[in-house]
C-alpha cells in the first residue's frame, strides 16, 4: 500500500504544472463555497439570536387563540407557577414573561399607533439587543414604574426627548378605554422603521396596571434554549406539561415569526443553488484534467502493463492519484475558505449599506459574520474528495482497453 | 334698648360684610378651577348649542341638543343639518360611543380614535372626556391677580398632577375677577409653546346663571382653523330619565 | 480563412483531447449563461413584484401629499394625466385614500380605505388577482340585495381581516371623517380577502370602488394618486418624462424614489450579483484556461517537431491561436445552445425555493420560484468571453513553445 501511495505521489509531481493547476482550481472553488456558506451561517445565526432575544425566544407559551387573532384579553393566568415548571426543564436556559398589546402614544404634537411591550427589565437587559442601540437616556430597571423606552422615529414624530412625558392610551382586557402617563427613560435607534417608529417598552408591572391584568397574568412566556437543536424535544415536553389546559398552546419561533423563517429559507436556498453551481464548474474542470492526464499517459500505462503490472494495480494507482489530488485541493480550499471567513469575521458593512435593512420588520445587522461548522468544512471538503475519486472511474475504465502494442506506435 | 340692638346688628353687619367680602376674595385656586369646570354643568343640565367650524377645507354649522349629568355623563344629538340629524355622541366616564343613523349602528370609539376630531371640529374625542375634569388632573396656583387690558382678571397656572394622563405641559386659565367666569384657557406643550387657545365671550344670563355663551377654540399650528360653540338654550338641575345615558337609549333616538 | 480551416483540421487530429477540452468550454459557457440568467432573474422578479402589484413604476401626487397625507391635498385635473399616459401606451389608474375605522361585529381596527377603479386595476396591476378568499370588487355596481338596499363591497388585506375576524360575506361598518367634516359612515359587504402582498396592504388596506369611496367620504371623486405601469417596457424615468407636462404642479416620482429602501436593497443586491457574476465568469474562464493550458502544454513536443521542421515562431503562435479560437467559438456556441435551453426552461419553471406563498422581503411579497431571465446579451457576452479566454490561455504556452529550443521542446515530458 505504502508503495502505491509513494508511486502515486511521485507520478503526480512529475507533471507539476498540471497538478498545480488542478489543485489550484479545486482549492479556489472550494474556498469560495466554504466562505459563502460560513458567512450565511454566521449571519442567520446572528439574526436569529437577536430576534429571539427581543421576541419571546425559541418557544412561546401563550393563549391558544392569540396566534390567529391577537387581542389583549387573550392571556395566560397562573403564570408564576407555569414559569417555574418551565424553568426546571433541563434544556431551558432562560424564561421571560411578556405582555404585548396595541395602543396609541399621545403628546401635545400628535398621536401615533404603537405596539406596547411590557417586559421584565433585568431579564431584558441581559438579552435584548435594544440595550446596545440606545442613543439617549438609559434602559428600564426593575422598580421603574412609569418609564418607557421609545424609538428615535417615534420621538421625532411626537417631538419628545428623554424626560418628556407621553400618554399611552389603549383598551384593557375588559374593553375599557385606559390612559396612563409615562416618561421617556431612553430612546433607541435600530434602523428598522417599524421598531423605531412604533415599538415601545414599559416595565411589565406597569403594563399590568395599564391593561388591568392581575399579578399572575401575562400574554406570553418565552423560552430560550441552551441548544436550539433541542427545540422539538423541548416543545414536546412543554406540550405535555400544558396538555390538560385547552386554552394554552406552545409554539416554535417559526410559527410566531413565519416571515423570518421564510427569509432564512430563501437566503439558504439561493445560497445553496449558487454554491452548487460553483462546485459544478470546478468539477467539470477537474474531470477534464483527470481525463486529459489519463489520455496523455496512455504510453506510460502501456509500458507499465507491458512490464507486467496488473491492470488492477494501474487502476488503483490512478485512483490513489486522484484521491491525493482531491485531498490536496479540498484541504487547501477548506483552509483558504476558513481563513477568509475568520479574517472577515466582524467586519462592518455599514459604510456600504447605511443602516441595516428590514426583513419582515426585523433588522439585519450590516455586519459580516462567519460561522464555520463541521458540516461546512469537513462535510463539503469530504464530499468533494469522494466526488473526485469517483471521477477517476472513467479513465480507470479506459485502462482495461489499452492495446499495449498500439500504444507504442 | 332697641337702639342698642340696631347698633349691635349694624356692628355685626359691618364686621361680617368685610369678612364675606374677604371670604369672596379668598376663593382658592382649586375652588376657582372647580367653578370653571362647572361653567356649563350642574347636578344635571340640558340645552341646545350651535357649533360653527371653519377651516380651509370646509365650513360646518351644527345645531345640537345636549344633556349632562354631573361631570361624567353627557349625550349630544345633532338636530341640524338634516343630513346629519340624529347622529349622537354618548360619553360615560372614559368611554365614548357614536350613533350613526345612516347605518343605524352604534360604535364605541377605540383608543386609536380618541385623538381624532369630534364632529369635524377642533375638539377631539379626548377633549370630550377630559374637558370638565381639570381639577382632577391639574394642581392649580394663582399666578396673577390684577388688571389686564382694562379688565380685572385672575390667572391660574395649572400644572399636571404627578401621574395625570394628560399630554399638556401646563394650562393657563384666566378668569374674571368679579365672578370667576372663564375668559381664556391656554394649552401649553411640555417643551414650551402654545398649542391652542380656548376663549370665552358673550356673558349672558341663561338658565338662571350668568355664563359665557360663546366658546372659541383656535389651534395654534393650523392657520385658518377655528371652532365656535354658542349656547342658545340652557337649563340646570332638570330631572332626566335614569336610562338616558345608555347605549340603548342612544340608538332609540329619544 | 485558410488558417481557420487548418486549425479545424488540426484540432480533430487529436480527437479525444479536443473533445475533452471542448466539453469543458461548452459546459462552462452553459453554466455561466444560466448563472447570469438566474441572478438577473432574481433582480427582475423582485422589481416586478414591487412595481406590478400596486405601486407601479411611477406615481403622481399633489405636492407634499406623501409626507403629510392630508385628505384635501388632491391632484388637480387627473384626467389630463390619465390621457397623457394612454397616449404613450402606459397603463394608469387613479386612486383615493382615507383613514378611518373598520368594524366587524365586536372587533374594530384602524384601516386605510382605498377608492379604486376595479376595471382599470385589473387591467394595469396584479393586485386584483391576489385574492385568497372570495373575489375582487365587481366592475359594475352589484345589484341591490334581498332587502332592496344598495350593496357596497370591500376587499380587505389579510392581516386586517384577521384582526376583525372577518370573512367573505361579513358586514363591515366604516366610520371616517368625511371631506365636509361630518362623520362618514356606511355598511359594506366583505367581497374578498387578499393574499400576502406587502406589509402595509396586509395590515390596513380596505379597498372600495371609487363610487363607494366618494359616497363614504363625501368626496365627489377627488383623487390622491395616479399609479403608472408599463410592464417593464419603459424605464421609470421615461414614464416620468412622458407625463410630466400633463402633471403640471403635481409631483411625479419613480418607484425608486417612492421606495428608496427597497431600491437601495436591490442596488446592493445587484452589486452582489454582479460580483457573483464576475466570480463565475472568472471561474468559468479559469476552467477553460486550465484546459487550454494543459492541452497546449501537452503538445510541447509537437511544437518542438514543427520548429525543428522549420516553422517560424510566429507560425506556431498563429496556429495555436487559430485553433484556440475555433475551439472556443465552436464549443462555446454549443455551450451557448445548451445554456440557452436550460435558461429557457428555468425562465418558465424556475427553481422552487420552498418559501411558500406568504413571505415578505423588505415589505414586498416574494415569489417562491426562482426564475431565470432570457437575454441575448448574456449569451453573446459569455460566448465572447470564452473565445477570448481560450485564445489568451493558449497564447502563453504557445509563446513559450515558439521561443524554445526545438530539442528542449521535443523532449518535454
Amino acid at each position: 500500500m505504502k508503495q502505491l501511495v509513494r508511486l502515486a505521489w511521485r507520478s503526480i509531481w512529475r507533471n507539476r504544472r498540471r497538478t498545480l493547476l488542478t489543485v489550484g482550481s479545486m482549492a479556489a472553488a472550494l474556498a469560495l463555497a466554504v466562505y459563502f456558506l460560513a458567512i450565511a451561517e454566521g449571519m442567520y445565526g446572528r439574526l436569529l439570536y437577536q430576534v429571539l432575544r427581543m421576541q419571546a425566544g425559541h418557544l412561546t407559551v401563550e393563549n391558544a387563540q392569540h396566534l390567529d387573532a391577537p387581542s389583549i384579553d387573550l392571556r395566560l393566568s397562573g403564570v408564576p407557577t407555569l414559569r417555574a415548571r418551565l424553568q426546571d426543564l433541563p434544556d431551558v436556559a432562560i424564561t421571560k414573561e411578556l405582555i404585548v398589546g396595541p395602543g396609541v402614544a399621545n403628546s401635545g404634537d400628535g398621536a401615533v399607533g404603537v405596539a406596547i411591550a411590557g417586559v421584565e427589565p433585568s431579564v431584558e437587559a441581559s438579552l435584548s439587543p435594544l440595550i446596545h442601540r440606545l442613543v439617549a437616556g438609559s434602559y428600564l430597571e426593575d422598580g421603574d414604574e412609569r418609564a418607557v423606552i421609545v424609538g428615535a422615529e417615534l420621538s421625532r414624530r411626537l417631538d419628545l426627548e428623554v424626560g418628556n412625558k407621553l400618554v399611552l392610551s389603549s383598551n384593557d382586557v375588559d374593553g375599557q378605554l385606559v390612559q396612563q402617563m409615562v416618561r421617556i427613560k431612553g430612546i433607541f435607534k435600530t434602523g428598522s422603521l417599524d421598531l423605531d417608529g412604533h415599538y415601545v417598552q414599559i416595565p411589565i408591572g406597569f403594563a399590568r396596571t395599564l391593561f388591568s391584568m392581575r399579578p399572575d397574568e401575562a400574554t406570553q412566556i418565552g423560552l430560550l434554549l441552551h441548544d436550539p437543536d433541542q427545540l422539538s424535544t423541548v416543545q414536546r415536553q412543554v406540550a405535555g406539561m400544558i396538555a390538560s389546559n385547552q386554552r394554552v398552546a406552545v409554539w416554535p419561533w417559526q410559527k410566531i415569526m413565519p416571515e423570518l423563517s421564510s427569509f432564512m429559507k430563501v437566503d439558504k436556498g439561493s445560497n445553496y443553488v449558487l454554491q452548487v453551481i460553483i462546485l459544478l464548474m470546478a468539477m467539470f474542470t477537474i474531470f477534464n484534467t483527470i481525463l486529459m492526464s489519463a489520455l496523455e499517459r496512455k504510453r506510460e500505462f502501456a509500458v507499465m502493463l507491458a512490464l507486467g503490472t496488473s491492470p488492477t494495480r494501474v487502476k488503483l494507482q490512478l485512483l490513489v492519484e486522484s484521491v491525493i489530488l482531491g485531498v490536496l485541493g479540498c484541504g487547501l480550499g477548506v483552509l483558504l475558505g476558513s481563513g477568509m471567513a475568520l479574517a472577515t469575521d466582524g467586519i462592518s458593512l455599514e459604510s456600504i449599506m447605511g443602516g441595516g435593512f428590514d426583513v419582515a420588520g426585523f433588522l439585519v445587522d450590516p455586519l459580516l459574520l462567519a460561522k464555520l461548522t463541521p458540516r461546512i468544512t469537513v462535510g463539503l471538503g469530504g464530499a468533494m474528495v469522494v466526488i473526485v475519486a469517483l471521477m477517476s472511474l472513467v479513465p480507470m475504465g479506459r485502462i482495461s482497453r489499452i492495446n499495449v502494442t498500439d500504444a507504442f506506435r | 334698648m332697641a337702639t342698642l340692638r340696631i347698633l349691635l346688628l349694624t356692628l355685626l353687619a359691618c364686621l361680617l360684610l368685610p369678612a364675606s367680602a374677604l371670604a369672596k376674595d379668598k376663593l382658592t385656586a382649586r375652588e376657582i378651577l372647580d367653578k370653571v369646570d362647572d361653567t356649563y354643568r350642574g347636578r344635571s343640565a340640558r340645552g341646545q348649542m350651535r357649533m360653527k367650524v371653519v377651516n380651509p377645507n370646509y365650513k360646518r354649522e351644527l345645531v345640537m341638543d345636549f344633556w349632562s349629568h354631573g361631570k361624567e355623563k353627557s349625550l349630544v344629538r345633532i338636530v341640524e343639518p338634516k343630513k346629519e340629524r340624529r347622529t349622537a355622541t354618548l360619553k360615560n366616564g372614559n368611554n365614548i360611543w357614536n350613533y350613526l343613523p345612516k347605518v343605524n349602528r352604534t360604535i364605541k370609539i377605540p383608543s386609536s380614535m380618541m385623538g381624532g376630531s369630534w364632529m369635524g371640529s377642533d375638539f377631539t374625542n379626548d377633549d370630550l372626556v377630559k374637558e370638565h375634569r381639570m381639577a382632577d388632573d391639574y394642581a392649580p396656583k394663582i399666578t396673577f391677580d390684577g388688571s389686564r387690558g382694562g379688565q380685572k382678571v385672575i390667572e391660574i397656572t395649572c400644572t399636571p398632577k404627578p401621574n395625570a394622563p394628560v399630554v399638556w405641559g401646563k394650562l393657563v386659565v384666566t378668569v374674571r375677577a368679579q365672578d370667576y367666569l372663564p375668559v381664556r384657557i391656554d394649552y401649553h406643550k411640555e417643551r414650551g409653546g402654545l398649542a391652542r387657545r380656548l376663549t370665552f365671550s358673550n356673558y349672558e344670563q341663561l338658565g338662571g346663571r350668568l355664563v359665557p355663551t360663546t366658546m372659541t377654540m383656535i389651534p395654534r399650528d393650523k392657520p385658518g382653523h377655528s371652532t365656535v360653540v354658542t349656547y342658545e338654550k340652557l337649563t340646570f338641575d332638570v330631572s332626566l330619565p335614569a336610562n338616558l345615558f345608555t347605549v340603548a337609549s342612544l340608538r332609540s333616538g329619544r | 480563412m485558410n488558417v481557420l480551416r487548418i486549425a479545424w483540421r488540426n484540432l480533430w487530429r487529436n480527437g479525444p483531447r479536443t473533445a475533452i477540452t471542448g466539453a469543458a468550454v461548452a459546459l462552462n459557457t452553459a453554466v455561466l449563461i444560466v448563472t447570469i440568467g438566474l441572478t438577473q432573474g432574481m433582480l427582475e422578479t423582485t422589481v416586478k413584484s414591487l412595481t406590478q402589484m400596486s405601486l407601479g413604476e411611477a406615481q403622481v401626487h399633489a405636492p407634499k401629499y406623501r409626507e403629510e397625507r392630508r385628505f384635501h391635498n388632491t391632484i388637480q385635473n387627473p384626467e389630463a394625466i390619465l390621457r397623457a399616459a394612454e397616449e404613450h401606451g402606459i397603463g394608469a389608474t387613479a386612486r383615493s385614500y382615507g383613514a378611518g375605522l373598520a368594524s366587524v361585529g365586536a372587533k374594530s381596527s384602524g384601516a386605510l380605505f382605498w377608492g379604486v377603479d376595479p376595471a382599470r386595476e385589473r387591467a394595469v396591476f396584479d393586485l386584483a388577482g391576489q385574492v385568497q378568499q372570495g373575489s375582487y370588487l365587481s366592475e359594475k355596481p352589484p345589484p341591490p340585495n334581498a332587502d332592496g338596499d344598495v350593496v357596497r363591497e370591500v376587499v380587505l388585506g389579510h392581516k386586517l381581516a384577521n384582526a376583525l375576524q372577518a370573512q367573505v360575506g361579513s358586514e363591515l361598518i366604516a366610520v371616517v371623517q368625511a371631506a365636509d367634516g361630518s362623520i362618514g359612515n356606511d355598511l359594506f359587504l366583505v367581497k374578498g380577502i387578499l393574499k400576502t402582498v406587502s406589509s402595509d396592504v396586509d395590515r390596513s388596506a380596505a379597498i372600495l370602488s371609487q363610487r363607494d369611496f366618494a359616497e363614504l367620504f363625501v368626496s365627489r371623486g377627488l383623487t390622491h394618486e395616479i399609479a403608472l405601469q408599463s410592464g417593464g417596457r419603459l424605464e421609470s424615468t421615461a414614464i416620468v418624462d412622458a407625463v410630466r407636462e400633463s402633471a403640471g404642479q403635481n409631483e411625479v416620482l419613480t418607484w425608486q424614489e417612492l421606495a428608496p429602501s427597497t431600491a437601495q436593497m436591490l442596488e446592493m443586491f445587484g452589486a452582489l450579483m454582479a460580483i457573483f457574476g464576475l466570480i463565475f465568469g472568472l471561474a468559468a474562464g479559469t476552467g477553460v484556461m486550465n484546459s487550454m493550458l494543459m492541452s497546449t502544454f501537452d503538445r510541447m513536443r509537437e511544437f518542438g517537431v514543427l520548429k525543428a521542421l522549420g516553422a517560424t515562431p510566429w507560425r506556431i503562435v498563429r496556429d495555436v491561436a487559430g485553433e484556440a479560437l475555433v475551439l472556443g467559438l465552436f464549443f462555446g456556441a454549443l455551450g451557448a445552445l445548451l445554456g440557452g435551453l436550460a435558461n429557457y426552461y428555468l425562465s418558465v419553471h424556475g427553481i422552487n425555493l420552498g418559501t411558500g406563498d406568504d413571505l415578505l422581503l423588505a415589505g414586498v411579497a416574494f415569489d417562491p420560484f426562482w426564475k431565470s431571465t432570457m437575454s441575448a446579451e448574456a449569451i453573446v457576452g459569455s460566448l465572447l468571453l470564452m473565445g477570448v479566454v481560450c485564445v489568451l490561455s493558449a497564447l502563453y504556452p504557445a509563446f513559450k513553445a515558439a521561443r524554445l529550443d526545438p530539442v528542449v521542446a521535443m523532449t518535454e515530458p
